[in-house]
């Protein structure tokens, strides 16, 4: 009896052990890769470049951001103006989208009409079109428009780009929001108008926000449309400007790992914000349907 | 006759409509069109020549074409459900973890974060053969004593895409199906046990029926965006060694910006489309049923 329990013990504490060290590993493999590229920014580029090589780093500075950020004479890439075009392109389109796809998220979570789960897949199709082929034709329309290059276009072509996700994790939000809340603020003598401004929208508001901070982070991220619709530093993006890097036959590692670092650092500020919101949106009808 | 008034749902749509038709429809419209010519951007007078199905013709007794097509489906096979298998033991690890939930989750969604253009650099930062991370600890830890030419041969260079691939899209997984194991009743688990169930029979026949509709809407978020795969592929081979990592999305670029051959290319992109609507329809009917399932049993 005892040693039933004494072995029973033992693989119960071997099991937790287990669990810890692949835990461990696991979370090892997805911080590696982002530590590592932090690390290589600060080191200076022999150290990069070391056979055999250096595993713990002697020196660590600054000098990348300080030449990426200093202008065109140094870095040889005018990282400021894409920082620019990026910020000023995401957050007009994210605006847009949201206002847009808050009326089309409220009209599906609140009205029951006719086509309704045919249109809601329909919305959806439209987003499975890969960048690089919707590329294609857009080049086109646009080079005839004359608004190839210009932030106009981009902004055009991210609003459109976001408004089915946008409409899909609003729809979720408004759905959480009981319907009899607004039903009560109509019967007490408010319009639907001001019983949605009063009581519904304060009340998705946090979900809202992340379905903005959602469609801010594509536009920041996104590589297809943008390599081919920008063509200077009038509209040039991060993403885009990631490659001017490797355009040149000698790959400035250091340079590359620093705006990388300059990428990433509002999409984890950002995501970190909204990640609770985010996984509820999407999952809100998982279960209910 | 008071005239047409339109009902609330379809004005508060409206926008979203007209947004995606002139940005979406139209210029897919556009495109379709243009598939059936020999539209040459260096050369405009081309857009006006209908040649019948002669581009799409010539993109089917293509092999390199088909080498795509089939290169495309192979990666996004082996991905998605490596992406899914590993996703789910990502999201039972953490779950039964006892402590320090809330940073193991923001750790989780570490890889979200990065932007698909940033994941294909870092892994070809990792990958390079003479300074790349990977190749320095093999070195190190004396198990070669070659550079292995990660992104240079092409098997190799496949097997480097698919892990930059499914790292970078694994979180997605593990954090809906976290959400899912979060949300499970207890009970229906403790009867299993008091039944006695094994370990495995009480994950297979209750957890997993639970928490495929948070798989499936993962799936059916991938597959709204496998072409993501286009900015890893582009930054880290960009198609080669000689077209060994082609994809059906970088081919479409390829001839389209290139060679400048806009007919064929928008033909191309059209299988594309295709394959990326197959994906999420697929997905779509899972999700539904996978739901109504659960929906009789609960």
């Amino acid at each position: 009896m005892m040693d039933e329990n004494a072995s029973a013990r033992l693989m119960r504490r071997t099991l937790t052990v287990a669990h810890r060290v692949v835990l461990f590993l696991a979370m090892l493999v997805i911080c590696l890769p982002g530590i590592w590229i932090v690390l290589s920014s600060l080191r200076p580029t022999v150290e990069i470049m070391a056979k055999p090589p250096v595993w713990i780093p002697q020196e660590l500075s600054f000098d990348a951001y300080v030449a990426m950020f200093s202008g065109i004479g140094k870095g040889g890439i005018p990282v400021l103006d894409y920082f620019r075009n990026s910020l000023i392109i995401s957050v007009t389109s994210t605006v847009i989208a949201v206002a847009i796809g808050m009326a089309g998220g409220y009209a599906f979570a609140r009205y029951r009409f006719r086509g309704k789960s045919g249109m809601f897949l329909g919305l959806m199709l439209t987003r499975t079109v890969p960048g690089i082929a919707m590329s294609l034709p857009l080049f086109f329309v646009y080079a005839r428009l004359g608004i190839i290059d210009t932030h106009f276009g981009m902004i055009l072509a991210y609003v459109a780009l976001n408004i089915p996700f946008t409409i899909w994790l609003i729809d979720g939000f408004f759905r959480q929001v009981p319907k009899d809340l607004a039903e009560a603020a109509q019967i007490d003598g408010c319009t639907r108008w001001q019983a949605f401004w009063q009581v519904e929208f304060p009340l998705a508001r946090p979900g809202i926000a992340s379905a903005a901070i959602f469609a801010f982070l594509t536009c920041w991220n996104e590589f297809a449309l943008a390599s081919q619709l920008t063509r200077s530093v009038n509209s040039k993006t991060l993403p885009v400007g990631l490659l001017d890097y490797t355009a040149e036959f000698t790959i400035d590692w250091r340079g590359m790992c620093a705006l990388a670092v300059v990428m990433i650092i509002p999409a984890l500020t950002l995501t970190y914000i909204v990640q609770k919101h985010l996984v509820g949106g999407l999952t809100s009808g998982a279960v209910k349907g | 006759m008071k005239g047409f008034k339109p009902s609330a749902p379809i004005l508060l749509l409206l926008p979203a409509f007209v947004v995606l038709a002139a940005v979406v429809l139209v210029p897919l419209l556009l495109s379709l069109y243009s598939s059936f010519t020999p539209f040459r951007l260096t050369r405009p007078e081309t857009f006006f020549v209908l040649i019948g199905f002669r581009n799409y013709i010539s993109i089917l007794s293509n092999p390199d074409f088909w080498w795509a097509f089939g290169r495309t489906v192979l990666l996004l096979t082996i991905a998605l459900n490596l992406e899914m298998l590993l996703g789910l033991g990502l999201a039972m690890l953490v779950e039964k973890a006892a402590r320090g939930q809330r940073i193991l989750r923001t750790l989780m969604m570490f890889p979200m974060m990065f932007s698909p253009i940033l994941v294909g650099f870092q892994f070809k930062f990792m990958f390079n053969d003479n300074i790349g991370l990977v190749n320095n600890a093999l070195q190190s830890l004396g198990i070669t004593q070659d550079a292995i030419p990660w992104l240079i041969e092409s098997h190799l260079a496949f097997t480097a895409i698919t892990i930059a691939e499914v790292w970078s899209s694994t979180s997605i997984f593990a954090i809906l199906i976290l959400a899912g194991l979060l949300a499970m009743p207890k009970e229906p688990i403790e009867a299993a046990r008091v039944d006695g169930c094994t370990p495995w029979q009480t994950f297979r026949y209750v957890t997993w029926p639970f928490v495929m509709p948070f798989a499936y809407i993962a799936m059916t978020i991938r597959s709204l965006d496998v072409a993501r795969a286009y900015d890893i592929v582009k930054i880290m081979t960009d198609g080669g060694p000689a077209g060994r990592t082609e994809l059906l999305w970088t081919l479409v670029g390829r001839t389209a910006y290139s060679d400048a051959r806009m007919g064929l290319a928008n033909a191309m992109a059209y299988f594309s489309i295709l394959l990326s609507i197959a994906f999420t329809v697929y997905f779509y009917n899972k999700l539904a049923a996978a739901r109504a399932q659960i929906g009789a049993e609960w």
